[in-house]
């Protein structure tokens, strides 16, 4: 162990502090008894209880969870198809520009992404709602997913799947029962992380969306406008939740899953000495 | 260790009944010589088969015949395109040109989980997410095989390779030398008319490796398949194979069987790739019958040995000589037709025989072996001993390249 230090000590606290004051204040604050949201009034979950006959709020909640159900699941297979491309079909032509057509969107600003998205669906005439935000978050979480992905299927053994197609496999078939089983947690981390990022964007939601199709942090947003109330807290505190988990699930299967494939590696060295 | 203790028993479960003999005669002796037959068809043929990666030839017009029932080895130093050739018959890679035929049918462009092939991967290439039952029934369960039969089949493959007892396990729980015979019988499970493997012993120690090699040259014998290896351990090739192609910079140097890779090597390069062997350069100039004379300096005796074919005299050529050929000792023999005198620079005494490094006059040094067949020796050859060396004309193989 590095000795303590006072400088490192300092850093790390108000580091951490900035971070995450803010979000434990509203955590705090969830439990607030008092009306104003600025005011300490003693400790209470009513505004847990308040939060389901707030229909508004409840639809809202709705539509994002369906919404980052139905865009992740999109995501992760168009990601999964993406990364299985990238690595596995070799230098085809144009290798290098797909592979960056693909990654651009995780630096694009997302106010740029969502008024293309805007302005393509004005293009084609389509009815701006639940489903031209489904397509819209699948464009950009897809691309995080096919991250995720391609990291695993690069330091797999390319040979796994040539013995599965010289066992008489067709390559539809090496994918489903050979590639896809060894690479699931990857595809799963892929999804959790494509929900999350569903789950809380605002932006691109705001230009895809219509009537009828308000999503949780949209609804949000537009109420704190009018003044925060507690209600808000409450819900913001369940998200946060939420996400958390999320992550922490996603960053775990992952953890485990290359944990998994070291000692299977060791094994391999282990038995060959 | 226990995997030897597993491989050893393994002799006493082949020599059951249908077995037709407990003691195993190397190939070479055993009269099998398919490709000496012009009316025998072989099972693999690459006509005129090239392949290249970019600028880079890995393979160059290679045409080359494999029989039924051969184990037929590959050898040669890695990147001399052996891997790449095994891969063009799985179907892994694609010829640049040329055809490749496997009993009578063109192959060339038939997918890899269309050709009667099945191969066995240096990394074994096992699947981690099935068990050992699973793995070996895999291609069985491709050809949509009744699910009693595919348990039949999985149980015979584990029996033959001494596997029942892990069928329940994954890949990660055995050992190296497991996983090798899991990988194995993968690729017998399903009878293929033809088997590949990928340098399949190259990740075991070299006891292990010993025992292995034995294992697959029972299972080539009792399944009766076509065994193809690439390797580029010499000595595995020797030990397993009917023949050996010696491959470098994708052309085969020679294709013969291990006996005659070693007896009669072609070229200096297949001489010196296979086992120990001392060169001495120099010109033919006299042919007497099947003899030729060879200067190979100013003042030295000349050497009497074989004649190359075709050779006409005044041609550059080798004389190869293996060490176990030489004859090593104090006095000048008599009636012999090559004798050089040399000083003893090195002696290894490795228990059962002994190496000679002998000096000769011009500086050149040989190796000589001699089997220690006595248990004493009133008076050992040692360091600066002066001593002879004498062979028989027909000991040495004299090549021209």
């Amino acid at each position: 162990m590095r000795r303590f230090s006072w400088f490192n000590a300092t850093s790390i606290a108000l580091g951490f502090a900035f971070l995450y004051i803010p979000i434990l204040l509203l955590v705090i604050y969830s439990f607030n008894e008092s009306k104003l949201v600025t005011v300490w009034g003693g400790w209470s979950t009513k505004w847990y209880g308040s939060l389901l006959e707030n229909e508004g709020i409840l639809n809202a909640a709705w539509v994002t969870l369906r919404v980052a159900i139905v865009s992740s699941t999109l995501a992760t297979i168009l990601g999964t198809l993406a990364a299985v491309v990238l690595v596995r079909m070799g230098r085809f032509r144009g290798r290098t520009l797909f592979s960056g057509l693909i990654f651009a969107p995780l630096v694009m600003p997302e106010v740029i992404t969502g008024l293309s998205m805007l302005l393509l669906f004005v293009a084609l005439n389509m009815d701006r709602g639940f489903w031209t935000v489904v397509i819209a978050h699948a464009t950009f979480s897809m691309c995080f997913a096919a991250v995720v992905v391609q990291a695993r299927l690069y330091d797999f053994d390319k040979s796994v799947e040539e013995a599965a197609m010289d066992l008489g496999a067709t390559p539809v078939k090496t994918f489903m029962e050979v590639t896809l089983p060894i690479i699931a947690p990857s595809v799963i981390s892929a999804w959790l992380l494509s929900f999350t990022l569903s789950l809380d964007d605002l932006v691109i939601a705001s230009f895809a969306t219509g009537p009828g199709a308000t999503t949780l942090p949209m609804k949000i947003y537009s109420q704190v406008r009018l003044g925060v109330t507690p209600e808000i807290n409450a819900i913001s505190t369940i998200m946060i939740g939420l996400v958390t988990i999320g992550v922490l699930v996603a960053s775990y299967s992952t953890k485990r899953a290359s944990q998994r494939q070291e000692r299977e590696l060791k094994a391999v060295d282990a038995g060959a000495k | 260790m226990s995997e030897a203790a597993v491989l050893g028993s393994s002799q006493t479960a082949t020599s059951g009944p249908g077995q037709k003999s407990p003691v195993r005669t190397p190939a070479p002796q055993s009269g099998f010589a398919p490709w000496k037959d012009p009316s025998r068809e072989p099972i693999v043929r690459f006509q005129n088969v090239v392949k290249r990666f970019g600028d880079f030839v890995a393979v160059k017009d290679c045409t080359l015949d494999i029989y039924e029932r051969e184990f037929f080895a590959l050898l040669g130093p890695s990147g001399c395109g052996k891997t790449t050739l095994l891969r063009m018959l799985a179907g892994f890679e694609k010829p640049t040109s040329g055809r490749i035929i496997v009993g009578g049918q063109d192959i060339t462009d038939l997918a890899p989980y269309e050709r009667p092939v099945n191969m066995m991967f240096q990394s074994y290439a096992l699947f981690p997410h099935m068990t050992v039952e699973q793995n070996i029934g895999y291609g069985l369960k491709q050809d949509a095989m009744a699910k009693p039969l595919i348990e039949k089949r999985v149980e015979e493959a584990m029996t033959m390779l001494e596997l029942n007892r892990f069928a329940k396990r994954k890949p990660h729980q055995l050992s190296g030398g497991q996983q090798q015979r899991v990988a194995l019988a993968r690729a017998i499970a399903k009878k293929p008319r033809i088997v590949l493997l990928d340098e399949p012993l190259g990740a075991l120690d070299k006891r292990l490796r010993q025992q292995a090699q034995f294992e697959l040259m029972r299972i080539q014998e009792t399944t009766g398949t076509t065994f193809i290896i690439v390797t580029h351990d010499q000595e595995e090739a020797m030990t397993v194979s009917s023949r050996i192609a010696v491959m470098d910079h994708g052309e085969f140097r020679q294709v013969a069987t291990p006996g005659d890779i070693y007896e009669a090597p072609n070229s200096r390069y297949v001489a010196n790739f296979i086992g120990d062997v001392n060169l001495f350069e120099g010109k033919v100039v006299k042919v007497d019958g099947n003899f030729a004379e060879i200067d190979w300096g100013p003042g030295l005796a000349r050497f009497k040995s074989l004649a190359p074919e075709g050779c006409t005299g005044d041609q550059q050529v080798w004389l190869t000589l293996r060490p176990e050929k030489i004859r090593i000792a104090f006095e000048k023999p008599s009636d012999a037709s090559n004798a050089v005198p040399g000083k003893v620079v090195d002696v290894g005494y490795l228990g059962s025989i002994s190496h000679y490094h002998v000096e000769l006059g011009n500086g050149q040094r040989v190796k000589a072996l001699r089997a220690n067949s006595a248990r004493t020796v009133e008076r050992p050859i040692s360091w600066e001993d002066n001593v002879w060396l004498e062979w028989p004309p027909e000991t040495g193989i004299v090549v021209t390249r």
